[in-house]
């Protein structure tokens, strides 16, 4: 371990103090990127390509294009959607509908195509979005197959059932219109470069980030105050927009389109094409397109052994690339890769101008609306539990349990394992719902809210067995937790507004200023999962407070940290506490309980045996029975 | 009454298939976390191994071994081809690409399935295939307006005894109790002495296995077999087991026999073109109601 | 982030420069190797003509059994001295069996330079490929597609088909269940796909004057769902309805279950299955259940007549030991005998020309009897007939003989 640490340093202090390098320098990536764009332009004007490629170049981009908006949802979130294609499916049939029903211009569909899509798309995952992994998946499944089955039985002679909607129109932008290969060429690929610049700016924003939060550790994301479910939601109402934007060009290019077109194997192509390219990248949604496509498009001479030969490639693929073909880096892109405006290009600059967070309890809480005030606060009290009991079937984890912590102290709730310690700290959390009793904080009853709205109300917290957002970088786990504070949305990230940029400007100097004071500054651009076990504690010691929290939640700080790593934790809880954290702290190490607790409250099988002044508590005989057993005679 | 009746028999019969094939799925699952999308080309492939044992030498084992040693012999046959194929497809698909995570596991098994249905077009030939009608027996009970034929009677005890006897394996014996565990925790049930290779051999072979052999009975039954016709069975086997809660054996028992039977009274009651509609319906809104399916146990995410 | 794009880029652009290597070296028909050190062989000049044929999918049988057909058809044009003093070569191109694979195999065709093509089986396949050599001055003559629309909804210049219409069928089944079953309960049971529903919808047409005139009601119109094994549940409310006759429209894999399993359940009502039941996997599935059933459909492989008919089948004997599958296999050499004899009467290839000359052509034979389009290109005087399963589960001409 600490070989690995010195590994770190070393290699962390080569670059220290300047940006990462790059393997090209700016200017030659910007010409090459117009040198690539502009051949991908010049493609269709190239002597050797007839119309019989642009038509492969376009549905490279139909693929891409579907690849991109699953990603939104497989990649970014990790949701197992394997019924993708009944977004494009709405979005196409919308197109073909409208356009013969009110006679609709082609272009105008493409806005309500999308619409429709995604408001289908947040009707019909709203009830299952809480479902887990493969539960989701057949749910999708099924989605994807009602789709396609009620298309094809006709309701109400809309669809006009498996013989398909024939006769679209095409595209007509009045100066012109699209109907050659060529021009649907550069349709989809315009569509798409807009797709992307939207994409990649959401993608470097507080949404994007919030997305992979989710994706890497569901919980510790509620925990840091992201509302699971609203983000989820999201995503898939974004991806599916996308997919009816596909959707309506694919109808359009065609002009025929029949239930057939959106069978499950085209779901399941999207979702190989977003996982040969590679979890939440966008290039390699598009690469995954292109050999998705253009593979089998070779073989087309060998019809009989293409899709024999296509399987193979795909279990290929997965043994040799499993994170995909060009996966996501994170790592060594420096804060760069973060894609906030107007950064310092030497990232000490940022961190010596990062203004000190103001203290905690005067962070405004626009962002949340609270209950009103119902409880009379007692005097100095900033969290009261009364009474809460929680069972698990017939175990009672937490029963009748009532303790206060003071505003300005150290409370540590301590006990034998399995007392249910962890358990309280959930129910006062959110994430367990207690079956009696109330959880007061700051004078409001918090017992009902769910846990990112109790995060943003001003509790934070860390895990017993830590969690962190493994691939994600250093900064970008702590900079999860001003999220809850943050309020620009969607449509300004996608836009870059300027009030988007300050506002992500600050998350990144609040996060810094408390990457830096748990000493983590140097490993700021490292993946959380590198770091070593001590490390990784104090990363999410950082994360909990860049919440700017009135509270400050810590199961078992200490546990698995060396004797040197201790007392620099506890030298640091008193720096925090100076700062004016109120603190509730289960702790095994007795050493750290006695040094640094102004109040004990002691826990065994779920109720309270004892509270009181550390001294005390550490010769209560009813706590040294707990701990020890009753003694025999 | 008797179409009531007769529609059970029928749900029953198509419910025993998804249920031998759930259990597959819902075994390789409980161990591996793997959806196997290349189960149900398992299956295909297993009624197809029944079929070559059937048609060589122009029927020679129907008439050495008579018609219920001839069935017997294909079964027993696509029993052991399909372990075997299970056991090669984890080794070569699955075990090289297991660390790197699900996601990728999920692709591998699409692409397995596509390498064995593809495969057995190239093999067999893009046309369907048929087990020849001597290869059956005939004969069918009457009662009153309901006729049974006694190979259907025969395949549902066969179903049913086959099930009864996973479920006596995984629920009542030692070597069930290691599944189970192993299903739990990997780790754990490593450190506790448990080979978690052998229960590997164990799952990758005997789930498929199962699988194959329903493959040859939906051959016997239904004569017809054709290199895509996995995927449908797949897909509702799939359903029946995450119905029952996946990686759970009774379960996916259940799940299947439901499916079967809840598809039987809708075709037969109200519309066949909606059929599936209802049926991912009922799926959806039984994870509505208990988002781990109906047997799945309720699991709180340790914290 | 740039670079990222930079080797994106290139890395798609290489991918397509390979497609185009590779499409190229191959689809030059005259492009002999000239690396090999042999005498180069004197110039043939060819004619190629395109076969858009599902190869996979769904229709995969049909299509290998098309491509058997054209290629035998092709050999014996060839050796009859070809078309205008040249060889005929073919090109044949996957269309997938669905309509997405079907616009590109189809813009492949068109990129190869061709002007005449066969294409496709299937109509919702057919359909986006027929848009597509129209709109590009090809001629292209189906050879599965039957759906009525296909001709009648739109106009399409270059597009012919060698196979009959489903109204002619649907037409033709009202008056037999009616005139000559004389069947007062009908049920009829399609796939829910373009080809079943479409008859199924035609044939409740043409029943309905003898509905109006109450003496013939339609007790049961539902689909089944292609692909499954198990149909008992449908038929065992089929059974419970008792219709006197039960109409299937859908294709030969459907069917054979079906049939099967009726039999099996003791439901021993009249069986008659449309123009794509009758197939040797038909026959091959259902065994025994198939005696008695009734088929409709264009004039059989096996019941052709024509002295081009039996030049052709024992060619296709002789080269894979059994007939054809289907018919529409047949249709398809046809389509191939159809443009051969257009190009020879145009005296050229030129898409214009051989598309008036099959419109006015009246001289033409092929192995289903004399090739004639009308103006939007239908085949003309496509007859149709019932057939029966005897006893021997051969089948045998019923109505009208």
């Amino acid at each position: 371990m600490a070989d690995l640490t010195s590994k770190l340093t070393q290699r962390i202090s080569k670059t220290q103090g300047q940006s990462p390098q790059r393997k090209f320098p700016r200017a030659t990536g910007l010409v090459l990127l117009v040198a690539a764009i502009a051949l991908l332009g010049a493609f269709p004007l190239l002597p050797f390509v007839n119309n019989y490629l642009i038509d492969v170049g376009f549905i490279v981009g139909i693929y891409a294009l579907l690849g991109l908006s699953l990603n939104i949802v497989l990649g970014e979130v990790g949701l197992f959607d394997l019924g993708h294609m009944a977004f494009c499916a709405i979005g196409a049939y919308t197109t073909g509908i409208l356009f013969h029903q009110l006679h609709l211009p082609i272009v105008i569909l493409l806005p309500i195509s999308a619409i429709v899509a995604g408001g289908f798309a947040y009707l019909v995952t709203s009830p299952v979005i809480h479902l887990r992994g493969d539960y989701l998946c057949i749910v999708t499944i099924g989605i994807g197959e009602i789709v396609r089955l009620v298309l094809q039985n006709n309701p109400g002679g809309l669809t006009n059932g498996p013989n398909g909607i024939g006769n679209i129109g095409n595209p007509d932008f009045g100066l012109f219109s699209i109907q050659s290969p060529t021009q649907f060429y550069y349709y989809i690929w315009i569509v798409i470069g807009l797709v992307i610049i939207g994409l990649i700016n959401l993608q470097k924003s507080r949404v994007g980030r919030a997305w992979n939060y989710i994706r890497e550790d569901e919980i510790a994301a509620k925990a840091n105050g992201i509302d699971v479910r609203a983000f989820k939601l999201l995503a898939f109402v974004l991806g599916a927009a996308i997919a009816g934007i596909a959707g309506n060009i694919y109808a359009s290019k065609y002009m025929f389109i029949e239930p057939n077109n959106f069978s499950f194997m085209e779901s399941a192509l999207l979702f190989c094409i977003v996982l040969l390219g590679g979890l939440g990248s966008i290039p390699g949604s598009l690469l995954g397109a292109a050999v998705i496509v253009i593979f089998p498009e070779i073989f087309r001479q060998f019809a009989s052994y293409r899709l024999l030969f296509f399987g193979a490639a795909l279990i290929v693929m997965m043994i040799f690339r499993p994170g995909g073909l060009w996966p996501r880096r994170r790592e060594g892109l420096g804060f760069a890769g973060l894609g906030i405006r107007k950064l310092p290009r030497d990232e000490n600059a940022l961190l010596a101008e990062a203004p000190v967070p103001p203290r905690p309890g005067t962070v405004p809480l626009k962002t949340y609306r609270l209950p009103p005030v119902t409880v009379a606060m007692s005097e100095g009290l900033i969290l009261e539990t009364k009474a809460i009991t929680l069972k698990f079937g017939g175990l009672v984890a937490v029963s009748n349990f009532d303790m206060s912590v003071v505003t300005g102290k150290i409370t540590s709730l301590i006990g034998p394992n399995g007392a249910g310690k962890t358990t309280l700290f959930n129910v006062i959390t959110g994430i367990y719902r207690p079956n009696k009793g109330k959880v007061v904080f700051q004078g409001r009853d918090i017992t009902k809210l769910k846990p990112h709205t109790i995060i943003g109300a001003g509790i934070a917290r860390t895990f017993q067995n830590i969690r962190l957002f493994p691939s994600l970088t250093c900064i970008e786990n702590v900079m999860s937790g001003p999220h809850c504070h943050a309020k620009e949305g969607t449509w300004p990230a996608v836009f870059r507004t300027p009030a988007q940029a300050r506002e992500e400007r600050k998350i990144v100097e609040l996060a810094s200023y408390r990457l830096n004071q748990v000493g983590l500054w140097a490993f700021r651009n490292e993946l959380a999962k590198n770091l070593p076990y001590g490390k990784q504690r104090l990363l999410e010691l950082a994360r909990a407070l860049a919440t700017s929290p009135s509270l400050l939640i810590l199961d078992e700080p200490s546990s698995g940290l060396n004797d040197k790593e201790t007392e620099d934790l506890m030298a640091m809880l008193q720096v925090f506490l100076g700062e004016g954290f109120t603190m509730l702290l289960i702790e095994h190490d007795m050493n750290v309980v006695m040094g640094i607790s102004d109040w004990v409250t002691v826990m065994d099988m779920g109720s309270k045996i004892a509270e009181g002044p550390p001294r005390e508590i550490y010769n209560n005989p009813l706590v040294i029975e707990a701990y020890l057993g009753k003694e025999e005679d | 009454m008797d179409t009531l009746i007769q529609q059970l028999i029928n749900g029953l019969t198509i419910g025993s298939f998804y249920a031998l094939v759930a259990l597959g799925y819902s075994m390789v699952y409980g161990v591996m976390k793997l959806i196997n999308f290349a189960h149900g080309d398992l299956f295909t492939l297993g009624s197809y191994i029944g079929y070559t044992v059937l048609v060589v030498g122009a029927s020679w084992v129907t008439a050495t071994f008579g018609i219920w040693g001839g069935m017997a012999i294909a079964l027993v046959a696509a029993m052991i081809g399909i372990g075997v194929a299970g056991l090669v497809m984890e080794r070569i698909a699955y075990r090289p690409v297991y660390k790197a995570g699900r996601l990728p596991l999920v692709v591998s098994a699409l692409g397995m399935s596509f390498v064995i249905s593809q495969g057995i077009m190239a093999i067999w030939g893009p046309n369907p295939q048929a087990y020849l009608s001597g290869w059956t027996p005939k004969d069918f009970l009457q009662f009153g307006n309901i006729r049974v034929p006694v190979l259907q009677i025969a395949i549902l005890v066969l179903a049913l005894g086959l099930m009864a006897l996973i479920y006596w394996l995984v629920e009542r014996t030692t070597f069930g109790a290691a599944i189970r565990a192993a299903a739990q925790d990997r780790d754990t049930a490593t450190l506790m002495g448990i080979n978690f290779n052998l229960i590997i051999f164990f799952v990758f072979a005997l789930g498929p296995a199962l699988g194959g052999m329903a493959g040859v009975m939906q051959g016997l039954k239904y004569t017809r077999i054709s290199f895509n016709m996995g995927w449908l069975y797949g897909l509702k086997a799939f359903t029946a087991t995450i119905l029952g809660g996946i990686g759970n054996i009774p379960g996916a028992m259940i799940g299947g026999l439901l499916l079967g039977v809840m598809e039987a009274l809708f075709e037969g009651y109200v519309s066949g073109a909606w059929k599936d509609v209802f049926i991912f319906l009922i799926l959806i809104l039984v994870l509505i109601w208990r988002p781990t399916g109906l047997f799945g146990e309720k699991t709180a995410e340790k914290v | 982030m740039r670079k990222v794009f930079v080797s994106l880029f290139v890395a798609i652009l290489s991918l397509m420069l390979l497609l185009t290597g590779c499409g190229g070296g191959t689809t030059t028909p005259t492009a002999t190797p000239t690396t090999t050190p042999t005498i180069p062989p004197p110039p043939v000049e060819k004619i190629v003509i395109g076969l858009q044929a599902p190869i996979t999918g769904d229709f995969s049988a049909e299509g290998q059994w098309a491509k058997q057909c054209v290629e035998v058809a092709q050999d014996l044009i060839n050796k009859a001295g070809g078309v205008l003093g040249k060889q005929i070569e073919i090109v044949v191109v996957d269309d997938g069996s669905n309509a997405k694979d079907s616009a590109t195999a189809a813009q492949k065709m068109i990129s190869q330079g061709l002007k005449e093509v066969i294409a496709s089986y299937g109509s919702s396949v057919t359909r986006p490929a027929a848009d597509l050599y129209d709109k590009n001055k090809v001629v292209s003559v189906g050879y599965g597609c039957t759906a009525v629309s296909l001709t009648m909804e739109t106009q399409r210049p270059y597009f012919f088909r060698t196979a009959g219409r489903d109204d002619t069928q649907s037409e033709f089944f009202a008056k037999f269940a009616v005139e000559k079953l004389g069947a007062k309960k009908i049920a009829i049971m399609h796939d829910n796909q373009d080809y079943g529903k479409g008859v199924a919808d035609d044939a409740k047409k043409f029943l309905q004057p003898s509905i109006d005139a109450g003496t013939t009601e339609i007790v049961y119109f539902d689909a089944i769902t292609k692909g499954q094994s198990d149909y008992s549940a449908a038929i065992t409310k089929l059974k419970e309805i008792a219709p006197d006759l039960w109409f299937f429209t859908a294709y030969y894999n459907e069917a054979a279950l079906l049939i099967k399993q009726a039999r099996e359940m003791g439901f021993d009502v009249t069986f008659v299955g449309n123009n794509s039941v009758p197939t040797p996997d038909f026959e091959k599935v259902a065994g025994d259940a198939i005696k008695g059933t009734y088929m409709l459909n264009e004039p059989m492989p096996q019941f052709l007549t024509f002295p081009e008919s039996k030049t052709f089948m024992d060619a296709y004997k002789a080269k894979y030991n059994e007939l054809p599958g289907s018919i529409w296999a047949v249709y398809a050499a046809d389509a191939l005998n159809a443009l051969c004899a257009a190009i020879k009467t145009a005296g050229t290839t030129d898409p214009d020309k051989v598309a008036a000359t099959m419109r006015t052509m009246t001289d033409a034979k092929g192995i289903t009897g004399p090739l004639m389009f009308t103006d939007r290109g239908d085949r003309k005087n496509i007859p149709y007939y019932a057939y029966l399963y005897n006893n021997d589960g051969k089948l045998e001409l019923f109505w009208p003989k």
